[in-house]
């Protein structure tokens, strides 16, 4: 996600502000094209009189409009979002300072916040909360339909602070849980030898991936004697980030050139993105690993990786959230802030990742094949998603992947995914896959 | 949902944007209005310039319109033009045919009644559930007439929906769909006494139904009916007449109900007609945590006035009044707004409170598990009861319970209101309860 704070009203349209206004209904009358508007406006307004009049008990106006708010962002798509003075500021303090939280990652499903997985050494863990979990209720308010930005959000606070959370989990009665808030830290990367060859996972793009990735190729450089031979890049899970992160990560793999554009409605709101001319490990095999958690920044890298045939991606095809939300503040926060989504993210190919994902080179799954059909919930999934406006390159990535399995027998434990990377890198069939891929 | 206001529509005085909003505004007033209506207006103006796609008017006003009436109470919304037709065209309240009906809660809609036997009902959804998709596609971000759009469709067709069940995963359901009938009285004799099940309140030939149905009781007994039982469990209203008819049979003039809005002036109160069927007959009204508006009027009515004594549980408590408001200068659409509550004779608030039995009897054995049913209090932004004594609860303490081994098939409720109407109790019951109801 990329948040722009532009000054207020830089780009407020000022002839709709006033539209109850007798002075300014002559504008309406002038141009053609906003008499439709006026007239929605003034449904608004009307019903809003309505209300006020004549419902059953007093309402409180400001409640009111944060709630029309609301619908109206959230019928738009499930990233866009009102936010009320209060988070405004809180937003901007989790921006700039730390802010407590469990130390699990969550998804979506059917409306339900679920457990991907608790981190270890953080409070989750440590309450046992396990993968698969249902999170259903904050202080015994239920959460289920409230998104997951929200129900994230609520979970978020002081650290010290405590926080009831009703877990269900299969075949057992809901489950009450109290946690202490902490400051979860995860280095954005970690690293390590595996089998002669370089292992780099990155968790998220954070201000200090970048100079993390390059202190973690400094030293897995000493650890293997100067030359790596070969580099995995784990990016599966990793829910993305910062847009400046995503092109500086990639610009350790690529020496110059585009790495993403993103582009909005209009044809001149377009924004090219370079990687720096400073390859860090020229020429060293990559394969970068993803899955359906990748998500937005994630996806840039893979992209960009896959685009430009610097490396091979292997996995399973990415999560899809490829769209730029820019918050704009309204009265300099005052009446709290809003959450658009403006842009789309390009590959330098051209492909939009919304809604599609990135498809990998090599399709391995980490599970057995059991004959059902173990989907991970990706954007297109989300209710009111914006589709990926190009039609052809939906039905291209919809044809049926040939997805390799882990042999019966395989120890769930193990990691299958990582281990056929491995081995791709050394026995020699990298090259090979390469060319046929690039 | 259980719209009592079919019979009320209130005409739309429509204030143009050159006469003042109200005449009574104060300037401050109308300067705060300005506000938020000026935050608003800039919000929409971000979105039309620069969301990702384009974008109408009208879709961005409808999603906020939904989201403002939606977070006042369960039963206000906005239906646009289109969607006001087919409803005025339909005022069948099944959807789908699946014979269940649902409001949207938390983004997701939820199911407050399953109709017995119907589709749904023999596919184990009950009241409480949550259908989280349709068809595979999800109602999340959905409101609720798009959401049910996909549940309606031709009588025989297979439909999946995603159903979410308190403390379990979602599971798939698939049910065909059905035309799902009520009739409007069914009758017979029980146990010596008459028996009259009333399925809705929608029907319009309800009255004359019911008085047929009590004539022909009348000749199968002989002209001689002990008792009387109306069970009005499971019904969801309908129209408000029809509530007063079927009160009318049964009260010889005097207050019904009154509906009461914001300020005093805007209150309407209901009268039956002079003269009554069967007076004296002793009368027993079933009732459960299912029995809605027009029919917890006719429970409360024949509770506060002493005509007869009711039996069951604590009835839902819907006890709003919602008037439609055609939008006729805007488009051609409607307002669906919540403007009154519903009072009883003695001037009790139903609103989220609901029917308190004089009997209170359960229709299963006590498990011990207090198994709370969803009644209207359940929806988290029920409007409240605005009276302030509301203290008639229900008291755990006197729920009769069938016996363990009670049968499922066998109906207890209506066994204990069979013996009650036959027992001495009822004459004691009924004066204690005139004696400390009629308290002003």
């Amino acid at each position: 996600m990329k948040y722009i704070l532009p000054t207020v009203g830089t780009v407020a349209a000022v002839a709709l502000f006033a539209f109850s206004s007798q002075q300014q209904t002559a504008i309406a009358v002038e141009q053609p094209a906003r008499a439709e508007t006026f007239q929605q406006l003034d449904l608004f307004a009307n019903i809003l009189a309505k209300v006020r009049s004549d419902y059953v008990v007093d309402v409180d106006d400001s409640e009111l409009i944060e709630d029309a708010l609301n619908g109206m962002l959230q019928s738009l798509d499930p990233h866009s979002s009102y936010i009320s003075p209060e988070n405004f500021k809180d937003l901007q303090e989790a921006t700039t300072g730390e802010y407590g939280g469990l130390g699990m990652e969550v998804t979506s499903e059917d409306g339900v916040v679920k457990v991907i997985a608790p981190i270890d050494g953080t409070p989750a863990k440590r309450a046992g909360i396990k993968a698969g979990d249902y999170i259903t209720e904050i202080e015994g308010e239920s959460i289920i339909g409230l998104g997951l930005n929200e129900a994230v959000d609520q979970m978020r606070g002081k650290p010290g602070q405590p926080i009831t959370i009703t877990v269900i989990r299969a075949d057992e009665d809901p489950l009450d849980i109290k946690l202490f808030r902490e400051i979860i830290k995860r280095p954005p990367v970690q690293y390590e030898v595996m089998d002669g060859m370089a292992y780099l996972r990155i968790g998220q793009f954070n201000e200090k991936t970048s100079p993390t990735l390059k202190t973690s190729i400094k030293a897995l450089q000493s650890e293997l004697g100067g030359r790596i031979p070969g580099v995995i890049l784990d990016l599966r899970g990793n829910p993305g980030g910062l847009l400046d992160q995503a092109v500086k990560v990639s610009s350790a793999f690529l020496d110059g050139g585009e790495v993403v554009s993103t582009r909005g409605r209009r044809n001149d709101d377009v924004q090219l993105y370079y990687a720096e001319n400073r390859e860090l490990l020229k020429n060293t095999p990559l394969v970068v690993l993803i899955d359906g958690a990748s998500a937005s920044a994630s996806e840039i890298v893979a992209g960009a990786v896959q685009d430009r045939g610097r490396g091979l991606i292997l996995g399973m095809t990415s999560f899809g959230k490829g769209s730029v939300q820019t918050v704009i503040p309204l009265r300099g926060g005052h009446d709290g802030a809003l959450r658009l989504t403006t842009q789309r993210y390009y590959t330098p190919s051209g492909a939009s990742i919304q809604g599609t994902g990135i498809t990998p080179d090599i399709a391995i799954s980490n599970v057995a094949d059991d004959g059902t059909e173990r989907r991970q919930r990706r954007e297109a999934d989300l209710p009111n998603s914006i589709a990926n406006e190009l039609a052809e390159q939906d039905a291209e990535k919809a044809a049926e992947l040939n997805i390799e399995y882990p042999p019966e027998g395989f120890d769930d434990s193990e990691d299958y995914q990582l281990q056929r990377a491995i081995e791709i890198l050394k026995d020699g069939s990298y090259t090979t896959l390469l060319a046929a891929n690039g | 949902m259980f719209c009592l206001a079919g019979a009320i529509w209130l005409s739309a005085p429509f204030l143009s944007a050159q006469t003042p909003l109200d005449n009574e505004a104060t300037v401050e007033n109308k300067q705060a209005e300005l506000a938020t209506l000026q935050t608003f207006a800039e919000v929409f103006s971000y979105v039309r310039d620069y969301y990702v796609e384009d974008v109408t008017d009208e879709e961005l006003i409808e999603g906020a319109l939904n989201g403002a009436l939606s977070s006042l109470d369960p039963h206000s919304s906005y239906t646009p033009k289109q969607e006001f037709q087919e409803q005025q065209k339909t005022s069948r309240r099944e959807y789908g045919g699946l014979g269940i009906e649902v409001t949207m809660e938390d983004g997701l809609v939820k199911v407050n009644y399953a109709t017995p036997d119907a589709p749904a009902d023999q596919a184990g959804i009950i009241a409480g559930d949550f259908i989280t998709a349709v068809d595979g596609e999800e109602v999340l971000g959905k409101t609720l007439n798009d959401a049910v759009k996909g549940m309606r469709g031709p009588a025989g067709e297979p439909i999946t929906v995603t159903v979410l069940s308190e403390g379990q995963k979602p599971r798939d359901v698939e049910i065909i769909r059905q035309v799902v009938l009520g009739r409007a009285v069914r009758h017979r004799v029980e146990e010596g006494l008459a028996y009259l099940f009333i399925e809705s309140f929608n029907h319009p030939k309800l009255e004359k139904d019911f008085l047929v149905a009590l004539e022909a009781l009348k000749d199968e007994m002989k002209d001689d009916i002990p008792g009387i039982i109306v069970d009005l469990r499971g019904n969801r209203g309908g129209l408000l007449t029809q509530s007063i008819n079927i009160s009318s049979v049964f009260l010889d003039g005097g207050e019904v109900l009154s509906a009461r809005g914001r300020t005093p002036e805007d209150t309407q109160r209901y009268h039956a007609e002079p003269g009554e069927v069967l007076p004296g007959v002793p009368l027993v009204v079933l009732i459960n945590s299912g029995s809605a508006s027009a029919a917890e009027i006719v429970a409360g009515a024949i509770q506060d006035r002493g005509r007869g004594l009711i039996v069951g549980r604590r009835s839902f408590g819907k006890g709003s009044v919602q008037s439609v408001i055609p939008l006729h200068r805007n488009g051609g659409g409607a307002l669906r707004l919540t403007t009154q509550r519903y009072y009883t004779p003695s001037g009790r608030s139903i609103q989220g409170q609901g029917i308190v039995p004089d009997v209170s009897v359960d229709f299963r054995p006590d498990t011990g598990d207090a198994r709370e049913r969803f009644r209207e209090d359940s929806y988290p932004n029920a409007l409240t009861n605005a009276s302030k004594d509301v203290s008639y609860k229900e008291n755990p303490d006197d729920i009769i319970y069938p016996p363990e081994d009670w049968p499922e098939t066998e109906d207890y409720q209506l066994s204990q209101a069979v013996a009650l109407l036959k027992s001495p109790r009822y004459g004691s019951l009924l004066s204690a309860q005139n004696s400390h109801k009629l308290k002003p």
